[in-house]
């Protein structure tokens, strides 16, 4: 018999994709959950809301997504309670650097990918990290997960500038789902939230099922 | 000489395995776009060793008859050795059979050949294009053992990742609701090829100074070269 | 160590109800040189009396208002070691929020921390409360802050108030000048004159310190400066 290892950030497989648009941003990410080639679940969100306006997705060792969201849960109540005002996406930023810098030698496997409006100015914000904390904050998209090149493939093709939410909504989807269709460790199935200003749109793709 | 200076010597020491790499990843991509009476095959044109650039001005599609094509790529000195064994086999074939081989012909002689390494392979990533006999355009795509698909488009090597989930969309129709796959017309095959090459370029190192496009035609081959970031 | 005897708190409840050694930290505060701070529509002002113990003091080598980030300034009224220790606290208290969120701290959570501070040694053991009253002022969310920090822990925000000596007559005073439309250039007035009514002897940059907040930060006046504001008010 045949075994192999891959990476532990590709042992359950996934991927999250984050895009600008004007005056919004989405962020979307397969359902898949699996064990190496083996899938277990196909209704596993990776995204989560942080807040009305601001979503995390985190992709990497299923084990770690959930802990970090718990950590990450846990920190932004204490500061939302302790200030009295939400969590800003760049203040959600230097969150998550600590938190993953804090285990810089003995990381969580997981690439984060933060998607959301600034309450204050209404400016859209995304920005991605590697496993340790190392935050980019580029001006069109930010992608992550097993995937992540096709991601790149189709995200440097269809996006352009200032999508109005429909448009930014089509050239998430179909960078999203074409791009883990060409890979076995993603897919099944993929969630895209659509986040405005005063409305997020939460939609479920259909998708093949291989 | 004594045992202690023996044992200094760097021939006295015990015996040691050296390691012995046959294969290079030189990088390089290609993609072929087939039409009903054409087929477009483009390559970039970087050639890689590591992050070294070794050449910025090296196709990786070679001809093979006047209406097929070999577009190949991986392992730099498999690619030219591979291609020298073809020409050597087409050779032989049309001296014996006064004609050229067909496209179909070359695609399953690629794979035999392919095969017959099955334990020392050619480290390449192949695709065969050409006119059939009818004259409409194929794509073969090839494993580096001699599996081979025929396809109406695809792409190979470096940036494969970055530019196949794109050619399924865009060429396959693939995820688009109620949509047919477009006909291909030969604007259509360039812009694509072009924006992909960009795209390929602009993510992937392994990719880019400039590509030449073949445009293979029942009058033959166009050639046309466009260019791409060179960092 | 806590496990040792009489390592308990100082503060230690009156049998009625009385924190007595938070009381004479507040009488330590009332004895100490008048501070006043302002809150005005585009700004803030903190003022200080500093009078020196000797004329053979350098006057410009004790400064009383310090800066605790780009945007927040402390003065106080009592003991000037204790002030120090506490100064020290905030800014570590302020980097740490900016290492922790990289942004600059609120002044609501600067004073809520550095108050937090301020109650532990009012209950920890083997210390004692701090003889300092502080006032502290900052520019955030487009609008002024001004706050007191008592040795209990306590903390308000107020539009205008004094504290040290004669702090009752200063508030009066206060009550009467204040109101909603001040200028940042007015507020320093009225914070000379608050300081004025219990001043004695001559005023110079010497004797007096002052410091302004605005949406462009902190900072304290050059004696120069300070001098500009005294003439006008002679």
């Amino acid at each position: 018999k045949i075994t192999y290892f891959q990476s532990i950030l590709s042992y359950n497989g996934g991927c999250v994709v984050a895009m600008k648009g004007k005056n919004c941003v989405a962020i979307a990410s397969d359902l898949r959950f699996g064990v190496q080639l083996q899938t277990i679940a196909t209704d596993f969100e990776r995204v989560f809301e942080v807040g009305p306006n601001l979503y995390i997705g985190l992709p990497g060792l299923v084990t770690d997504t959930q802990t970090v969201a718990q950590k990450l849960q846990y920190r932004t109540k204490m500061y939302e309670m302790r200030e009295g005002r939400q969590v800003r996406p760049q203040t959600l930023m230097a969150m998550v650097q600590n938190l993953l810098y804090e285990r810089r030698f003995g990381p969580y496997f997981v690439e984060p990918v933060i998607a959301g409006i600034d309450p204050s100015t209404n400016e859209p914000f995304i920005c991605a990290f590697d496993l340790i904390g190392c935050a980019s904050t580029p001006g069109d998209f930010c992608v992550a997960g097993t995937c992540e090149e096709n991601l790149f493939g189709m995200c440097e093709t269809l996006w352009r500038e200032d999508l109005e939410p429909e448009d930014l909504f089509e050239v998430i989807s179909q960078s999203l789902v074409n791009a883990f269709d060409r890979d076995a460790s993603s897919g099944w199935g993929a969630v895209v939230h659509i986040i405005e200003p005063h409305q997020v749109t939460t939609r479920r793709l259909k998708c093949r099922q291989d | 000489m004594s045992a202690e200076m023996l044992a200094m010597s760097e021939y006295g020491r015990d015996p040691r395995k050296h390691h012995f790499s046959p294969y290079a990843d030189n990088g390089g991509t290609t993609i072929a776009i087939a039409g009903d009476d054409f087929v477009m095959v483009g390559s970039d044109t970087r050639l890689t060793n590591y992050s070294g650039i070794l050449s910025r001005n090296q196709t990786k599609v070679f001809p093979l008859t006047e209406k097929t094509m070999i577009a190949s790529t991986g392992c730099w000195a498999d690619v030219l050795s591979l291609y020298k064994d073809l020409q050597a086999k087409l050779t032989l074939y049309s001296q014996e059979h006064h004609d050229e081989m067909s496209t179909p012909a070359i695609a399953q002689l690629v794979s035999t050949v392919l095969y017959w390494r099955r334990f020392f392979p050619y480290y390449v990533s192949n695709m065969v294009i050409g006119l059939d006999e009818d004259g409409s355009g194929v794509v073969y795509h090839y494993d580096p053992v001699g599996h081979m698909e025929k396809l109406r488009f695809s792409s190979a090597g470096a940036s494969v990742a970055q530019i196949q989930p794109l050619l399924d969309n865009q060429l396959g129709a693939l995820n688009m609701k109620d949509a047919v796959p477009p006909k291909v017309t030969k604007a259509l095959a360039h812009q694509l090829m072009h924006d992909a090459f960009i795209s390929a370029a602009e993510r992937d190192v392994k990719t880019g100074d400039s590509c030449i496009i073949y445009t293979v035609t029942k009058d033959g081959v166009a050639e046309e070269q466009v260019k791409l970031r060179r960092d | 160590m806590s496990s040792e005897p009489y390592s308990f708190s100082l503060t230690t409840f009156s049998p009625s109800g009385k924190l007595v050694q938070i009381e004479y930290a507040l009488a330590a505060v009332a004895a100490g040189a008048p501070a006043v701070a302002i809150k005005a529509k585009d700004g803030a002002v903190l003022a200080t009396e500093k009078k020196h113990k000797s004329i053979l003091i350098e006057e410009h080598s004790i400064v009383k208002i310090e800066n605790i980030t780009n945007h927040i300034g402390m003065v106080y009224a009592g003991m000037g070691p204790d002030y120090r220790l506490l100064v020290r606290q905030a800014r570590k208290i302020a980097q740490q929020y900016e290492r922790n969120y990289l942004e600059p701290i609120p002044t609501t959570q600067l004073v809520q921390r550095i108050a937090a501070v301020m109650q532990e040694y009012t209950q920890s053991g083997g210390v004692r409360p701090f003889g300092v009253s502080l006032l502290i002022c900052g520019w955030d969310n487009d609008r002024p802050y001004v706050f007191q920090c008592d040795p209990s822990g306590a903390y308000f925000s107020w539009k205008a108030t004094a504290m040290g000596k004669n702090y009752i007559n200063g508030k009066t005073f206060l009550e009467k000048r204040y109101n909603e439309d001040l200028e940042v250039d007015d507020a320093v007035h009225t914070a000379i004159l608050t300081l004025k009514e219990s001043f004695e002897g001559q005023m110079s940059s010497d004797n007096i310190e002052i410091g302004v907040c605005n949406k462009a930060g902190f900072r304290r006046l050059s004696p120069a400066e300070v001098t500009d504001y005294l003439a006008n008010i002679a």
